[in-house]
C-alpha cells in the first residue's frame, strides 16, 4: 500500500501547514491549481491536456472564503480516516457523513467540488484516498482480471461471468489485466446498446472487450480503458451518439476532462472516436432530432476548447453545425436489429 | 369642556344630576361592564390627584367584589391628603362640584366622575356610597352619602368617627354591573396608570385574591404643578361672566390683571385701547355684549405672551422610561417631547417614547397607549387624534414592519385636554394638537429607523462574526486531526483580531 501512504503523508502535511500557520498567529492560506477551461493546457510530454499555471488563492482571513477551506479540511481528515480504516467511500456517502461533522455542503455536488478541490492541492486523485463515484459503468468480454484489493486480493475474475456486464468500481479499477482473447475495446455510450452487442454475441464476431460508458464515464472506467490499451496493448473504438454530447465524451477519454486535469493516468489518447460522425448520420441517412438551443451553444463552446484545435475535431463541429441535426445510436434500428452489428460496426472497426 | 358644561340657565327645569344620568353614556357610564370601569377609574383617578396635592408617593388599594352575581362592591383606598370635614358632602354628593376648575393640569376635570359613578351606583342598587376619610391628621369620619337626584344636593344618611391609619380616603360604592367583562381592562387600565404615573403604587384585589401589584418605578415625586390664572385667548363668554361675577367692583383694567395671567398694565393697556374699551369702567356696568365683544377680542388680540407652562406636569424622560421598562419587555426605548404649545390659550406638551420588544404584537403600525394628562386612554381610540395622527404616517419609511415589534406612548398634557365627550376616551382633532403630535411622531420614526437600522447592521455583524468563529474552530480541529496532534490551537486571538479591524474596512 505504497500509494495509500504517500496519500496520508500529503494529508498529514496539509494538517500540518494548517496548525503551524494558526499556532504562529496566521491565516491558514492555501494555492489551488485553477480547474477553469480557460487554465488548461496541451503538455506534448504526457500527450494529454494538464492544468496551466494559474491558481487560485484559499484565505482562511477571508469570510467569504473560510466555508470551503472548513469543508477542505474536513474532506481531508476524513479522508486520512479513511486511507487509516482501509475503507471507501462513495462521493455521496461523504456528502452524507459531513452532517455528522457539523459541516454543512449546500448540496452534493458542493462536496463533489471540495473534493475535487483536495484533489488539486495534493496531486493525488481522489481514488487514492478511496473516494470513488456513485455511478457505475460496465465492462463485458474475454478478458480475466487479478484483483488487488484486500480480501479479494489475488483472485482472478473472468469478465464474461455474468450476461449483464460486470460493474467497474474500486476493485475492478485496481485489478490487474492476466489475459485475453480480445483485440480491441469498444465502448459504447448507451446501456441499451451494450446489452445489444453483448446478446448479438458481436463481442465474438470482432473479439472485443465491451464497456458501456454511461454517458460521461467515471474516471475508474477512464482509467481502466487506459490500463487496457497500454497493457494489454488494445486499441480502443468509442461508439457514441452523434451529437455534441456524444463527441466530447469521446474526447475526454482521449484527452481529458477540465475537472481531472491536474490527474494523471486517465486519459488514452489513441482511442479512435468511430461515430456516430455528421458524416455518418448523412450517409447513413439515420432518423434524426433537430438540435436545440442547448446543442448549438455547446457546440460553440467546443469550438473554442482547446482540446478541439485539431482540424479534424474542427470539421467535426463545422458538419454538425451545418447540419443541425443530431442521431442517437439507437437510430441504427431503423434498418432492422443487427443492421448496426453487421453493418455500420463492420464499416467502421478495421 | 368648559363651554360644554350645562348651567343652569341651559337646562332650567332638571338638575345636572339628573341630566347626567339621562345622559350616563356621556360619562362613560353606558353599559355595565363600562360602568364597571368607569368608576374604578374616577376613583383612582381621584385619590391619584389627591396624592399629588399631598405631594406623597401614592399607593392605592383596589378592592372589588362581586356581592351578587351583577352587584359589585368597589373599595378604593388612598394615602392623599383626605378630605376636610365640611367638603365630603358636596364633594362626592353634588354633580359638578370639585376642587378641579382650577387652571392647571389635574386627571379629572371638574368633579363629575366620582359623582356621576355614585350616582350610578345610587341609582342601580339603592344604596349610599361610604366615604372614610382622615384630613390633616385630625380624627377620622365615615360618611354615608346619598345624592338628590332632583336639586342635586347631599343627603348624609349617616356620618360617625372612625379611626384611620393615616391620611387619605376610602371610598366604598356599589353598582350593577358586569365585572368580569371590566375586570382585563381594569387589570391593563392599573398597569398603564402606572406607566405614566410611575411614582404611584397601586394594589388591585378582585374577590379576595390579588390581581396585580403594579407600580412604584420611581421614587421620585414630580415637583409640584402650580396653579395659575387661565390665559386670555382661553376666556370665551362663560369663562368671562363666571370671572366677573365675583368681580363686580373692580374696574375693568385690575380686573383683567387680576384674573389672567400674562396681562399686566402695559399688556392691558394695549388691549383695552384695541377693543376701545375704558379701562376704568365698573365691571359689573358690563352688558352681555360688552362681554362677548371682550371675549371675542381677548382671544385675536395678538399682544399676549404664550401660556404658561408652570401648570403643567408631563412625565419626564427617565420617569416615563423607567414606567415603560418595568412593564413591558423592551429591547430598546427612545424618549422624545414637544412643546410647551398652546391651544386657544391652553398649554399642552406631547411627549412619546417608541419602544422596541419581542412582547409587542407584529403589526405594519407600531401599537399606540394612549395618555392624556396621566391617564391612559383604553376606549374609543379610532376617533382619537393621536391614533389619526399615527396612521397618516408611512412607518415603513422608518423601518417598522412586522419583523420590527414597535410600540409608541404618546402621553399629552394640558390645563385643558381637549376631550371629544365626558367620558374622557378620546381627544378631539385640535390643529395645534395635532401638528405637534405628528413633529413628535416623526421625530420617534425617524430615531426608530436609524436604530433598527443599526441593530440589524449589528446583528448581522454579529452573526457574521460568530459564523467565522465557528467554521475557524472547525478547521482548526480538522487540521490538528490531519497533522495527527490531540492539541486544536486556538483561534480566538486570530478571530478577534480579524473582527476588531473588520467594522472599519
Amino acid at each position: 500500500m505504497n500509494d495509500s501512504n504517500r496519500a496520508s503523508i500529503k494529508l498529514t502535511d496539509l494538517g500540518k501547514q494548517i496548525v503551524e500557520s494558526i499556532l504562529a498567529d496566521r491565516f491558514p492560506v492555501l494555492e489551488i491549481p485553477d480547474r477553469n477551461t480557460s487554465n488548461i493546457v496541451y503538455n506534448a510530454k504526457q500527450n494529454r491536456f494538464v492544468l496551466g499555471d494559474s491558481t487560485n488563492i484559499r484565505d482562511s482571513s477571508n469570510i467569504n472564503h473560510i466555508r470551503s477551506f472548513t469543508q477542505l479540511t474536513w474532506v481531508a481528515s476524513f479522508a486520512k480516516q479513511l486511507l487509516a480504516a482501509s475503507r471507501t467511500s462513495s462521493l455521496r456517502d461523504l456528502y452524507y457523513s459531513s452532517e455528522a461533522f457539523d459541516v454543512v455542503f449546500k448540496d452534493q455536488a458542493e462536496s463533489d467540488r471540495i473534493v475535487t478541490d483536495l484533489e488539486c492541492v495534493t496531486g493525488l486523485p481522489r481514488e487514492s484516498f478511496g473516494i470513488f463515484p456513485d455511478e457505475h459503468s460496465s465492462i463485458y468480454g474475454e478478458l480475466v482480471m487479478r484483483y488487488t484489493v484486500p480480501g479479494y486480493d489475488g483472485r482472478e475474475i473472468d469478465l464474461t461471468i455474468s450476461p449483464d456486464g460486470l460493474p467497474i468500481g474500486p476493485a475492478l479499477m485496481t485489478a490487474e489485466p492476466i489475459r485475453t482473447d480480445a483485440e480491441i475495446v469498444l465502448a459504447v455510450e448507451s446501456g441499451g446498446m451494450f446489452s445489444r452487442l453483448i446478446e448479438t454475441k458481436a463481442w465474438q464476431r470482432f473479439k472485443a472487450v465491451l464497456i458501456q460508458l454511461g454517458g460521461q464515464p467515471p474516471r475508474a472506467t477512464r482509467s481502466l480503458i487506459r490500463t487496457l490499451n497500454e497493457r494489454l496493448d488494445l486499441p480502443v473504438y468509442l461508439f457514441t451518439d452523434g451529437d455534441p454530447w456524444g463527441m466530447h465524451i469521446a474526447r475526454v477519454i482521449m484527452s481529458g476532462s477540465a475537472n481531472s486535469a491536474h490527474i494523471e493516468n486517465l486519459t488514452t489518447p489513441g482511442a479512435v472516436w468511430i461515430g456516430v460522425t455528421p458524416k455518418d448520420i448523412v450517409s447513413y441517412s439515420l432518423p434524426t432530432e433537430k438540435m436545440n438551443n442547448a446543442d448549438l451553444k455547446r457546440l460553440d463552446e467546443l469550438s473554442r476548447d482547446v482540446r478541439y484545435s485539431d482540424h479534424e475535431w474542427q470539421k467535426h463541429i463545422e458538419e454538425f453545425r451545418k447540419l443541425r441535426e443530431k442521431a442517437e445510436q439507437q437510430a441504427f434500428s431503423r434498418y432492422g436489429m443487427d443492421f448496426v452489428v453487421d453493418t455500420y460496426l463492420s464499416d467502421k472497426i478495421i | 369642556m368648559n363651554q360644554q358644561v350645562p348651567t343652569e340657565t341651559t337646562f332650567g327645569s332638571i338638575s345636572p344630576a339628573e341630566f347626567f344620568y339621562r345622559n350616563r353614556q356621556l360619562a362613560g357610564f353606558g353599559n355595565p361592564s363600562q360602568a364597571v370601569y368607569s368608576a374604578v377609574r374616577e376613583l383612582i383617578e381621584n385619590s391619584l390627584d389627591s396624592c399629588e396635592d399631598a405631594q406623597r408617593l401614592p399607593s392605592i388599594d383596589v378592592r372589588m367584589t362581586s356581592e351578587d352575581s351583577d352587584i359589585i362592591r368597589i373599595c378604593v383606598s388612598d394615602n392623599g391628603t383626605g378630605i376636610a370635614e365640611e367638603y365630603v358632602p358636596r364633594a362626592f354628593a353634588t354633580v359638578l362640584y370639585g376642587s378641579k376648575f382650577h387652571n392647571r393640569q389635574r386627571r379629572g376635570t371638574f368633579g363629575l366622575g366620582v359623582t356621576m359613578a355614585v350616582l350610578y351606583g345610587q341609582i342601580t342598587t339603592d344604596s349610599p356610597v361610604i366615604v372614610h376619610t382622615q384630613y390633616k391628621g385630625s380624627q377620622g369620619k365615615e360618611y354615608a352619602l346619598f345624592i338628590d337626584v332632583e336639586t342635586n344636593q347631599p343627603i348624609v344618611k349617616s356620618s360617625r368617627p372612625l379611626d384611620r391609619e393615616y391620611d387619605g380616603t376610602s371610598v366604598t360604592l356599589q353598582l350593577r354591573g358586569d365585572l368580569k367583562r371590566a375586570e382585563e381592562r381594569i387589570i391593563e387600565y392599573v398597569r398603564l396608570s402606572t406607566v405614566s404615573t410611575p411614582h404611584a403604587q397601586i394594589l388591585l384585589e378582585v374577590d379576595g385574591t390579588e390581581s396585580l401589584k403594579s407600580g412604584r418605578w420611581w421614587n421620585i415625586h414630580p415637583p409640584p404643578v402650580i396653579s395659575s390664572n387661565p390665559h386670555p385667548r382661553a376666556a370665551d363668554l362663560e369663562m368671562l361672566r363666571r370671572l366677573a361675577q365675583n368681580n363686580g367692583e373692580k374696574r375693568l383694567q385690575d380686573f383683567l390683571v387680576a384674573s389672567f395671567q400674562k396681562v399686566g398694565i402695559k399688556t392691558s393697556s394695549r388691549f383695552l385701547k384695541f377693543v376701545s374699551f375704558d379701562p376704568a369702567r365698573k365691571v359689573s356696568s358690563l352688558t352681555r355684549d360688552d362681554f362677548g365683544r371682550l371675549s371675542t377680542a381677548l382671544r385675536k388680540f395678538d399682544g399676549f405672551e404664550n401660556p404658561d407652562s408652570k401648570s403643567l406636569s408631563p412625565i419626564g424622560k427617565e420617569a416615563f422610561l423607567a414606567g415603560i421598562k418595568s412593564t413591558f419587555n423592551t429591547v430598546s426605548v427612545y424618549y422624545s417631547s414637544r412643546g410647551p404649545s398652546e391651544w386657544q390659550g391652553n398649554p399642552f406638551i406631547v411627549e412619546g417614547v417608541i419602544a422596541i420588544g419581542d412582547a409587542f404584537p407584529r403589526s405594519d403600525i407600531p401599537i399606540l397607549y394612549r395618555f392624556a394628562n396621566r391617564v391612559p386612554l383604553l376606549y374609543d381610540s379610532s376617533e382619537d387624534v393621536l391614533t389619526k395622527t399615527m396612521k397618516r404616517l408611512n412607518w415603513k419609511r422608518y423601518n417598522v414592519d412586522s419583523s420590527a415589534p414597535a410600540s409608541l406612548f404618546i402621553h399629552i398634557c394640558s390645563t385643558r385636554v381637549p376631550y371629544k365627550a365626558a367620558g374622557k376616551q378620546s381627544i378631539d382633532t385640535i390643529p395645534e394638537v395635532e401638528t405637534e403630535v405628528l413633529s413628535l411622531m416623526r421625530d420617534l420614526g425617524r430615531h426608530f429607523g436609524k436604530t433598527t437600522r443599526k441593530s440589524e447592521k449589528a446583528l448581522r455583524e454579529g452573526k457574521k462574526m460568530r459564523e467565522y468563529a465557528r467554521a475557524f474552530r472547525h478547521l482548526a480541529k480538522f487540521g490538528a486531526d490531519l497533522a495527527g496532534t490531540d492539541e486544536v490551537p486556538s483561534t480566538s486571538r486570530l478571530v478577534k483580531q480579524l473582527f476588531e479591524v473588520y467594522p472599519d474596512e
